[in-house]
């Protein structure tokens, strides 16, 4: 090769690299005394959608609220660190706490086998449940009228696994709410979806009903593999917020009864 | 009648939040585009290169890039090169737009420099002018002129493009819209809201590039 040409390769290698080194800044956490990794020093940056109302919503200067920034508040205040919450679509929550772009996710996550083998999960924080929404007039009560019946559930989501051990037809949506507002409009039969999030939505007027709560479920934190530390200091940090009553009052604040607690 | 007193209702009191989403917007684009043309040109002088290597790494470019899915390639800088480094939000959304852009940029400028007529770099080397001085001097003014059009189709894709920085935590138009819409349980009177400012930030952008083609037009006249 001529000397031209090497010369012209390295300024074609430099430019990309130049612009990277630019932009980047580094990836290693911060280390506190006690082992516990943070992305920013005294920060418990935790993600959630904010399109999960009343569990994480949008306010009017961009911030968010709802019961699960509530709960991260307040184990970032257990944890003497300043809480910011992030706002990441759910398809990429999960993602963004095992890339390093949060230290967690206070987004509702149902604790399940497959999802343990890729994250940590804190002790439940709330319990709930999938359950069968349909348009008030349909035939379907329980999980066994499903066969066959095309299902709409939330991408990334936990009910989509459920949805499909009753059929084979089933239909994803960016958020739960998109997938009973299309309900709610004459598509599909069913929507498989928290009980909390349908309640609401038949609150706000969707045209769906209630049918069977198939099983409870176990809500919780969701911390990254790398970071057992951090884990333990949150678990403490829950246990505290159920003896001296703060996850209680936030419960009861957001949806009059204390789903907290483990349902007999 | 009522509908569209609720969509005009929905619409000023939200006015306040968009406007902010529609600015993130406008600064994801410009800047997007800015590094784009820069990326585009860079890999479009590659492309018509004598050298089969520098060829051959713009022929690869490409076609990565023309080869995937701009949400596919977001992902990618998003979280993928986060264990290498981390790039902040803003930037790994203008970065993979920027590349995204480029690509096609690259194509167009390519296009419009191939257009010229040989004569003119025939004429230029005649005159005594080095390849490269003929390329700066006659070439590329004469080249640039012509890719303005496809330039401002690309400026405006770009726009519209932005909108898929929002699976990446920018509160953009597109993202704070959507979740306004699940937020109030109504996503497709938000939906209709953010197709507006759309509409309104591509009507603009469409009278600001015909006023800049004409003015560039000047010396053909």
């Amino acid at each position: 090769m001529n000397k031209k040409l090497l010369h012209s390769l390295w300024r074609i290698l430099l430019l990309p690299m130049a612009v990277l080194l630019l932009v980047t800044g580094c990836a290693e956490k911060e280390k506190l005394a006690d082992g516990t990794e943070l992305i920013e020093k005294d920060k418990f940056i935790f993600t959630a959608s904010g399109e999960f109302r009343p569990f994480s919503y949008l306010n009017d200067d961009l911030t968010m609220s709802g019961f699960d920034i509530e709960v991260g508040n307040a184990i970032a205040k257990e944890l003497g660190l300043e809480p910011i919450p992030k706002r990441m679509k759910f398809l990429g929550l999960v993602q963004g706490v095992k890339t390093g772009r949060a230290d967690a996710a206070v987004a509702s996550h149902t604790i399940n086998e497959l999802r343990k083998k890729e994250v940590f999960f804190s002790t439940p924080y709330y319990y709930s449940g999938p359950q069968i929404f349909t348009r008030p007039d349909s035939d379907i009560k329980t999980t066994d009228d499903l066969a066959g019946k095309e299902v709409a559930v939330a991408k990334g989501s936990t009910y989509m696994d459920i949805a499909k051990r009753y059929t084979n037809n089933v239909n994803t949506y960016d958020s739960d709410i998109t997938a009973l507002q299309a309900l709610s409009d004459g598509r599909h039969d069913a929507v498989i979806t928290d009980f909390v999030t349908g309640k609401s939505a038949i609150k706000e007027g969707f045209k769906v009903k209630e049918q069977q709560l198939i099983e409870r479920s176990e809500q919780a934190v969701v911390v990254p593999m790398d970071n057992p530390i951090l884990l333990k200091r949150i678990n403490e940090a829950l246990e505290h917020m159920r003896q001296d009553g703060t996850l209680k009052r936030i419960s009861i604040e957001y949806f009059d009864e204390d789903i907290t607690v483990k349902p007999k | 009648m009522n509908e569209i007193a609720h969509f005009f209702e929905a619409f000023g009191s939200s006015s306040n939040l968009l406007v902010k989403a529609m600015l993130l917007t406008l600064e994801l684009t410009v800047v997007s585009i800015l590094i784009g043309i820069v990326i585009g040109l860079f890999f479009a002088l590659l492309k018509l290169s004598r050298f089969r290597v520098l060829t051959l790494i713009a022929d690869v470019y490409i076609y990565l890039i023309r080869g995937t899915p701009l949400i596919v390639q977001i992902f990618i800088l998003y979280f993928g090169l986060s264990g290498l480094f981390l790039i902040p939000d803003f930037w790994a959304a203008s970065l993979a737009l920027a590349f995204h852009n480029g690509a096609y940029i690259a194509e167009t400028f390519r296009g419009s420099i191939q257009s010229i007529d040989k004569g003119q770099m025939e004429g230029a080397r005649s005159l005594g002018m080095k390849p490269s001085l003929a390329m700066r001097r006659i070439i590329l003014p004469q080249a640039l002129r012509r890719a303005l059009p496809p330039l401002g189709n690309q400026f405006i894709i770009g726009l519209k493009d932005s909108s898929l920085a929002a699976f990446i935590s920018m509160n953009e138009l597109f993202n704070v819209a959507t979740t306004l819409g699940s937020n109030n349980f109504d996503e497709m009177t938000y939906l209709l809201i953010a197709a507006l400012y759309y509409l309104i930030l591509v009507g603009i952008l469409t009278l600001l590039i015909r006023m800049f083609e004409r003015r560039m037009a000047v010396s053909e006249r």
